[in-house]
């Protein structure tokens, strides 16, 4: 059995991981609540946050915290484009997705995850890469807490908290929930479907992509085109957690995860704690689909 | 002259026999390296028709079926390093494994919606890998090598073998009664389970089959690799690879995954002195635009603009 | 999605299936041809020049292994060159240049097993060298034994590949894996005994047999290892398993695995723990360890098969009854220099350039281009060259070459063990800057 000082800080840094791990989810969480599609190249997107960051601490000495926002507005374009590239196709003015159009999302996201993250890794080789920023730690009793994750931390569930207050309480947000819920009503209310799934598909890349910024602080030398790999599945597993469509539901399934992951390998090992973390995806799957969260 | 009468198959079928029969008719006269390029063009060609029996027949788009190669060349690796058994024996093992496997997680895995199969199928290659790397029996991180010998024409025999058994079940399962069946869940599971069709029953057996295929082709990678390591067992990229393959080829059809393999392979074998992923790129651009625009793949394409193939490609 | 296959009705009009018969035969024509005119035209293929040895090799110039792939090609074409420059290889009174014949392997294994074929029946190599990793030189091992072609694997160091199986024709020229640690582990033993021992290591089969034998050793020595933990490739966070080694008491860290994990367990060691001695597999000799981290690399130790300011040297041969063979390791790396714009070989290069060299002699002592006398040559030489010295058991496993452990010190790097080879001492503790 672990010391008790080891397990409480593993569940310390359980707990920021978590948050990180909740904000590159809680796009994902987005597009699935509005579009009801997965987007197979999720990955790929954290992927291109993370190398945003990096270039705009490269060669403008941004910090990874400051490109967040950046990187959020490049993800709202590149979600307007995916929007129309992908979905609309399938979405027009349908009540909801048929079965033959979630596995064509399924298949063509998939593409397009083998297209963009290769075409990174020739353009950026796949040399591991990361931001050389590090604000020092700080102490909380025994803690010695990195403040880079706790920066980072705050300013994830910052980002999932907006994206709530959003969605409740602007007009847009909530054309945008009441389209997730039922289309031909929306349109019965003078709202243009087509935007309203443009604009929350795009929210969604948003805060994708200014996940992956805020993710870099965690990989000091972890960014490469073929990163998205981990965090794709990572990423669905947390959003299957908390529940997909539920706002604080990658909050509640990111934690979970990294709780596991990290509390975990004081008792079993990291790799039987990771495979455990992931295996948790299959009983919530048949006894709780609808996630944790109620 | 009088010929014998021909049983009364599809011309598709006839063709990929006789090229099958003169392939394996030739194979002791080719040359070995050639035979070895061979050998690992049929290896994808075979992991394309396992995975065409789950994810081409009902659409449910299983992207760790990589799992199922993992656990075949495992069970060749061990039983071949640690009881000696001939590597045939490590193949036919391997398969076997693989189905009881493939058997238990179907049994769990496919009561989910589409979605959500792909999601937890994405899943079970990270959490097997996980798990081989904690098992000092499989070789824990270390892996295991084996004792075997260079034996390309052995190699060759057997995927023959493989393949030519998963081409027969795939056209006697389209063509059978079970045919009806399946295209009914592929378009449409509720209602075709609302008109009696035993779905359930009928996905576990196709999942169980492309497992043991993909089990019995993970044997022979091993028995080709002469060892196996986890990082390369549950290499992701060998999923992505056979999902391209068949969207490529014309999911669900018999000719498909063998197109698709030639298509996937051959260039990339070619494109040995340019840097490694631009092959990936470009199928990457492919599988985007077949899925979108060209849902039936080269198989598909075909029969859509040349009338005449259309009763003879499938 | 796809159109479903319309089943057959009924017999099939004559018409059409003949139709589809004749596709059918068309193409099995076809593919004789085919089959036919690549047989005739390698079987007509004439025999390479006299006077020169062809060695084939694959090498990962792209993929996870292009940095140490690329290097280690670099290494052995350095070493080809100072060959044909120096008097060439002699044997049975004719005097031989060396042709490289080598192709990307891009890292797949897939790729060896067709392409050393290849090098063989189409490129009519002589004499093969290894890919580099264990893994691929696992996969290239049979072929060898299989063509009948004498193999030097300079890249894949896991004793299983010698241990597990009966390789008849592979010989290796670098330190096994089981050594990499097994300086680090003498040196805290005969310096500080009392120290307790923390293992962190990749799961991959090199960093998982270095690791395991150096637990081995330690503790056949007497030396207490608290902690021992393997994490997956690819591993983003080792803030638990670094808290769990530091709460476990220990003093000094061995393990890590490649470059990446290195990396990541100094930074993270940053905000966690300060051991009193660090060890870490391959990161530690690469030149933009220290460039990355900075201070934070100052007194880190690690394994190296192989640095330029190595004392082998004809001097040492001679003192030691040994045959000395090829360049110095300061002309090596002046030779490499001028070959590749001024850069430095890293001991990868060497580790390739050397079985390079092995192999020249191995052909000039047995007198001879068959496989069996220059295998059995290969059995029976202890020599030296600028990569240390050379001499195999008889599985081809190497027992001669030793492992050196380096350090640096104020941003550079010195060799400090063993003492024969040193340029510094060992600068304990560590401490973080």
């Amino acid at each position: 059995m672990p010391a008790l000082e080891v397990l409480v800080t593993d569940l310390a840094f359980g707990l920021l991981l978590g948050c990180v791990f909740a904000v590159i989810a809680h796009g994902l969480n987005l597009i699935w609540g509005v579009a009801k599609i997965v987007n197979v190249a999720h990955g790929v997107f954290i992927m291109l946050g993370a190398y945003g960051a990096y270039f705009l601490n490269l060669y403008l000495g941004i910090n990874p915290l400051l490109s967040a926002p950046v990187d959020a507005a490049i993800g709202l374009a590149v979600g307007v484009g995916f929007y129309f590239g992908f979905l609309h196709r399938e979405l027009r003015g349908k009540e909801s997705i048929a079965q033959q159009s979630e596995m064509v999302t399924l298949v063509a996201t998939f593409g397009l995850a083998l297209f963009i993250s290769n075409l990174a890794l020739r353009l950026w080789t796949g040399n591991f890469v990361g931001i050389p920023w590090s604000p020092g730690s700080i102490f909380v009793g025994f803690l010695q807490l990195p403040l880079g994750a706790l920066y980072v931390a705050i300013a994830s569930v910052a980002i999932i908290a907006l994206t709530h207050i959003f969605l409740s309480r602007t007009y847009l947000g909530n054309a945008i929930r009441a389209y997730s819920q039922d289309i031909p009503a929306t349109q019965l209310m003078g709202i243009n479907p087509t935007f309203v799934a443009a604009v929350g598909t795009a929210l969604g890349f948003s805060v994708t992509m200014a996940g992956g910024a805020l993710l870099s602080v965690w990989l000091p030398v972890g960014i490469n085109p073929g990163m998205g790999a981990l965090y794709a599945p990572i990423s669905f597993v947390i959003v299957v957690l908390g529940g997909p469509g539920k706002m604080w539901g990658s909050l509640v399934g990111g934690i979970s995860l990294a709780v596991i992951i990290d509390v975990g390998q004081a008792f079993v090992g990291t790799s039987l704690a990771t495979a455990i973390a992931f295996l948790t995806l299959i009983p919530i799957l048949l006894f709780r689909p609808e996630g944790i969260l109620r | 002259m009088k010929i014998p009468k021909l049983p009364a198959i599809g011309p598709t079928l006839w063709g990929i026999g006789v090229f099958l029969l003169v392939l394996g008719g030739l194979a002791p006269w080719i040359p070995r390296f050639t035979l070895t390029i061979l050998v690992n063009l049929l290896i994808f060609a075979a992991l394309a028709y396992s995975l065409n029996f789950i994810t081409g027949l009902t659409g449910y788009v299983n992207f760790g079926h990589v799992v199922f190669m993992a656990v075949g060349a495992y069970t060749l690796g061990y039983t071949v390093g640690t009881i000696r058994l001939h590597p045939l024996g490590g193949v036919a093992l391997g398969g076997l494994v693989a189905l009881v496997l493939a058997l238990g997680l179907g049994a769990v895995t496919l009561r989910f919606r589409g979605v959500y199969f792909a999601i937890a199928s994405l899943v079970t290659p990270l959490a097997g890998l996980n798990i081989v790397l904690v098992l000092p029996a499989l070789g824990g991180g270390q892996g295991i090598f084996l004792n075997i010998g260079f034996d390309p024409l052995s190699w060759f025999y057997t995927i023959w073998a493989i393949i030519a058994a998963e081409v027969g079940l795939t056209y006697w399962i389209t063509h059978g009664r079970l045919g009806y069946g399946i295209r009914a869940i592929k378009s449409d599971e509720d209602a075709a389970k609302s008109l009696g069709v035993n779905a359930p029953r009928l996905k576990l057996f196709l999942f169980a089959l492309s497992g043991l295929f993909a089990g019995a082709t993970g044997g022979v990678y091993a028995w080709t690799t002469s060892g196996i390591i986890p990082e390369a067992a549950f290499d992701l990229t060998f999923s992505l690879r056979m999902l391209a393959m068949i969207v490529i080829g014309g999911m669900g059809t018999l000719l498909g995954p063998l197109i698709g393999a030639i298509a996937v392979y051959l260039p990339s074998r070619f494109f040995l002195t340019i840097f490694i992923g631009t092959e990936s790129i470009i199928i990457g651009l492919v599988v985007i635009l077949i899925a979108l625009f060209v849902p039936g793949g080269i198989v598909g394409t075909l029969r859509k603009y040349v009338p005449e193939l259309r009763r003879i490609l499938e | 999605m796809s159109q479903p296959a319309e089943p057959e009705t009924g017999t099939p009009s004559a018409p059409k299936t003949g139709r589809g018969k004749l596709i059918a035969i068309v193409v099995a024509v076809l593919v004789l041809v085919a089959v036919g005119a690549a047989a005739v035209y390698y079987l007509t293929q004439p025999p390479g020049p006299t006077g020169t040895i062809k060695v084939g090799f694959t090498i990962s110039l792209t993929g996870r292994y292009n940095v140490e792939g690329t290097n280690s090609r670099n290494g052995i074409m350095t070493a080809a060159n100072w060959i044909n420059s120096h008097g060439g290889i002699k044997a049975q009174g004719t005097v031989y240049n060396i042709s490289l014949v080598f192709y990307d392997d891009q890292s797949i294994p897939g790729n060896v097993n067709t392409l050393y074929p290849q090098i063989v029946e189409q490129d009519k190599a002589q004499f093969l060298l290894a890919p580099y990793s264990t893994l691929l030189t696992g996969t290239a091992a049979p072929i060898a034994d299989n063509y009948d072609r004498v193999m030097l694997s300079h890249g894949g160091a896991a004793d299983t590949i010698w241990t597990q199986t009966t390789r008849r024709n592979l010989v290796e020229v670098l330190s096994p894996a089981s050594v990499y640690l097994k300086g680090a582990v003498e040196w805290i033993h005969t310096n500080h005994a009392a120290d307790k021992i923390a293992v962190l290591h990749e799961s991959d089969p090199f960093s998982t047999l270095a690791a395991d034998s150096a637990i081995s050793y330690a503790q056949s020595l007497g030396l207490n290892v608290v902690y021992n933990q393997s994490y997956p490739t690819g591993a983003t966070d080792l803030s638990p398993q670094l808290n769990a080694a530091m709460a476990a008491g220990a003093d000094d860290l061995l393990g890590g695995g490649h470059f990446n994990d290195g990396l990541l367990i100094m930074n993270q060691l940053k905000t966690i723990w300060t051991p009193k001695f660090v060890s870490l597999l391959v990161a530690v000799t690469e030149p933009s360890f220290q460039a990355q981290l900075q201070a934070t690399a100052n007194n880190v130790t690690g394994p190296s098969q192989w640095e330029s300011a190595v004392a082998y040297g004809p001097t040492l041969a001679q003192s030691l009854g040994l045959p000395w063979y090829g360049p110095t390791p300061t002309e090596f790396t002046q030779l490499y220099g001028s070959l590749n714009a001024g850069a430095s070989p890293s001991y990868h290069s060497a580790e390739a350039g050397g079985a390079l060299l092995v192999l020249a002699q191995a052909i000039g002592r047995a007198n001879s281009l068959n496989t069996t006398d220059v295998r059995a040559a290969l059995g029976n030489m202890h020599i030296m060259n600028f990569f240390g010295q050379f001499q195999i058991a008889a599985s081809g496993l190497q027992i001669a070459h030793s492992m050196i452990v380096v350090q640096w010190q104020a941003g550079a790097l010195k060799i400090v063990y063993p003492a024969d080879v040193a340029q510094a001492s060992v600068q304990y503790p560590y401490t973080g800057s």
